[in-house]
């Protein structure tokens, strides 16, 4: 298959059916539906409400990507998870849902690349099919962040933002006929890894699991950030690697038919859509219904995007990602 | 190709101590002598880092020319971001992307099969793959735990990996996960509602890794064995066009079994027995290790193979 191309064939996407606004978490704590809005626009988010997985979302949302493809579970080949909170310490997530989805063989792997997770597994997803490693590949973003976020007031500055979900994709080899995946970006700074991190369990740190991870003002079992850090650098590497993209293909802003950026922030996306010159149409964004779902917020919002209608074939899209590590990604697609 | 142990070796003596359990036993249940576990502070990116620099000064160049740094681990120096964006901080990479592959103890075969597809698709041009585990932070050091805390040790190890090579003959990656629960380690589980981590699972000592020796033995043999045939017969060689072969098991017996079944024995090294189970860091280890003795050398076919918690298994065949 040298010389081919990969294309998404099949999207899929699940959300846990319990809805948490931002007013229910002003009875958990100090903050207000304004203050959460303005800062994020993040109006409310979902919350699982019984033991459930990342797989356990993401074998929905496969199922859902494999049906629109007309493939079975028994045609995937690789099976790609990206997640930053799997369902166990180990193995990983891409083994359990494997396990759900009734098939064995194929290898499954996660990979952890936080909010640019799902653009980093494209990346090796589009290898594995151009050089014939894979004939079908199931790449899926999950996330259960809610039973490891703070939802105290203690936590607020990271428990408002995230919530839980999964979106998948279905990809095929195809011979060349200029559609499908052009190009992927991928980049990271290390050096700011601990301006959003989750420390525990660190295998740094002897023992990784005690008390004392529990302690604190700021515990290292839960998430933190330095969101003024974050909004400053997301707003200039995600502008930056689009444009990476589009000149990668001899494409300028004006050529892209829809962005759909990670669901970071709605002002984040806001100002690169306008550093662009992007008009609002061209942009989608859910973050309002969803909250940030790290590496499941694009596979969510392209499955929106496609179910309104927004996304014709021909038309070129751009998926864009920065998040913790610092890491950040950009694919652009002939759809 | 480079590798990196921790300084601090621990014998069974030492270990036995610590478990409160007696000297002698280990050996005789695990077939494990001795481990090397990382310092307070030591995670998988500084003893990548330090095994990347041996890499490097082999392959020639610098960290600049890197365009990707891929980490295969399933100990990573904090839950997130990944250990692949921390070392590339420490080997100074800029905005060279990192990324992270969680496939456990077969994750460096995972993490070459990527760089090399890569390779190939183009747009890259030098990856590196690094591999690392620091289990010792880990671990149950009660005699609870005698058969399976003294199975595991901390290491890393790095490969370049050029366009130019030859490099990657063929390799074979699998996963069956309807027995995951025979390996694995259940705690945190971001699935459990509605915390995945509280402080009466301290107690309950479910945050350590848990091991069905019957199962895991049996498919672990029953894999590297089907792996290895896989890979030869993918690639339309035989057993003896291979000139080495290095096998890994959490259990060193195994894979001492698995040669023999194969009726390679006689040229397969092993890792395990000294260094204890470094998880994705095994191969690599034992592969430096092999040339260090002069066992393999420039030029040869190696066929590299192992299964794990998964059980995720793959079998490569690498020109060095």
């Amino acid at each position: 298959m040298g010389g081919g191309r990969s294309r998404i064939v099949g999207v899929g996407m699940h959300v846990p059916d319990h809805v948490v606004t931002n007013a229910d978490l002003t009875l958990r704590m100090e903050t207000t539906d304004e203050w959460v809005q303005q800062r994020t626009g993040i109006r409310e988010r979902h919350h699982i409400t019984e033991d459930t997985g990342a797989a356990d979302l993401g074998a929905v949302a496969a199922r859902q990507a494999l049906a629109q493809a007309g493939l079975r579970a028994e045609d995937v080949d690789l099976i790609l998870f990206a997640t930053l909170s799997p369902d166990y310490d180990f193995p990983a997530s891409a083994c359990v849902l494997q396990r759900l989805l009734g098939v064995r063989g194929a290898p499954a792997i996660d990979v952890k690349n936080q909010c640019s997770g799902f653009v980093y597994g494209l990346a090796v997803a589009d290898a594995f099919l151009r050089t014939g490693r894979a004939r079908t590949v199931l790449l899926v973003g999950g996330e259960v962040h809610s039973t490891g976020i703070d939802l105290t007031t203690r936590g607020r500055d990271v428990g408002v933002i995230f919530g839980d979900g999964a979106g998948a994709v279905v990809l095929v080899a195809e011979p060349d006929s200029g559609r499908g995946i052009l190009s992927t970006h991928l980049h990271a700074e290390g050096k700011y890894a601990e301006k959003l991190c989750l420390e525990s369990a660190a295998s740094r740190t002897r023992p990784r699991l005690s008390e004392e991870v529990f302690a604190g003002s700021s515990p290292a079992i839960f998430p933190r950030m330095d969101g003024r850090y974050v909004f400053k650098h997301a707003v200039t590497r995600f502008t930056e690697v689009i444009l990476e993209a589009l000149t990668a293909n001899g494409l300028t802003p004006r050529d892209i038919d829809l962005l759909i950026p990670h669901q970071a922030n709605l002002r984040i996306s806001q100002l690169v859509a306008m550093g662009l010159e992007l008009p609002e149409e061209k942009m989608f964004n859910n973050i309002e219904r969803y909250g940030n779902t790290t590496a499941a917020s694009i596979p969510i919002a392209l499955c929106e995007a496609l179910e309104a209608g927004k996304v014709r074939p021909g038309d070129v899209v751009c998926l864009a990602a920065f998040g913790a590590g610092f890491t950040w990604a950009s694919a652009l697609i002939r759809w | 190709m480079g590798y990196a142990l921790p300084h601090r070796r621990v014998d069974n003596e030492a270990l036995a101590a610590e478990l409160g359990i007696a000297s002698g036993e280990i050996e005789e249940r695990t077939g494990v002598r001795s481990r090397y576990y990382a310092a307070e502070g030591e995670g998988p990116s500084d003893l990548a880092k330090r095994a990347t620099a041996v890499a490097l000064a082999e392959a020639g160049g610098s960290p600049a020319d890197l365009d990707l740094v891929i980490f295969a681990t399933m100990t990573p120096d904090f839950t997130f971001p990944g250990s692949a964006c921390f070392l590339q901080d420490k080997l100074g990479c800029g905005t060279t992307g990192a990324l992270d592959v969680r496939a456990q103890c077969a994750g460096f075969l995972f993490a070459l099969e990527i760089a090399h597809g890569l390779l190939e698709a183009g747009g890259h041009r030098r990856i590196l793959v690094a591999a690392g585990d620091v289990h010792s932070s880990g671990l149950d050091f009660t005699a609870a735990a005698a058969d399976v805390t003294p199975l595991f040790g901390d290491g890393a190890a790095a490969a370049v990996v050029d366009a130019a090579g030859e490099g990657l003959l063929g390799s074979v990656l699998r996963t069956d996960a309807s027995a995951l629960e025979s390996f694995w380690c259940e705690y945190p589980a971001s699935r459990r509602f509605p915390l995945r981590f509280v402080p009466a699972d301290l107690e309950a000592r479910n945050h350590f890794p848990r091991i069905d020796r019957e199962r895991v033995e049996r498919d672990g043999l029953e894999k590297i064995v089907e792996g290895v045939e896989e890979v030869l017969s993918q690639a339309g060689l035989s057993k003896q066009d291979v000139n080495r072969y290095v096998l890994h098991h959490v259990f060193p017996g195994i894979a001492e079994r698995a040669a023999r079944k194969l009726g390679v024995a006689e040229r397969t090294s092993y890792g395990g027995r000294d260094e204890a189970h470094v998880a994705s860091a095994s191969l690599p280890i034992a592969l430096c290790r092999a040339r260090e003795e002069g066992l393999v050398s420039s030029g040869d076919l190696v066929c590299l193979a192992t299964a794990g918690a998964g059980v995720n298994w793959g079998a490569s065949l690498v020109r060095l």
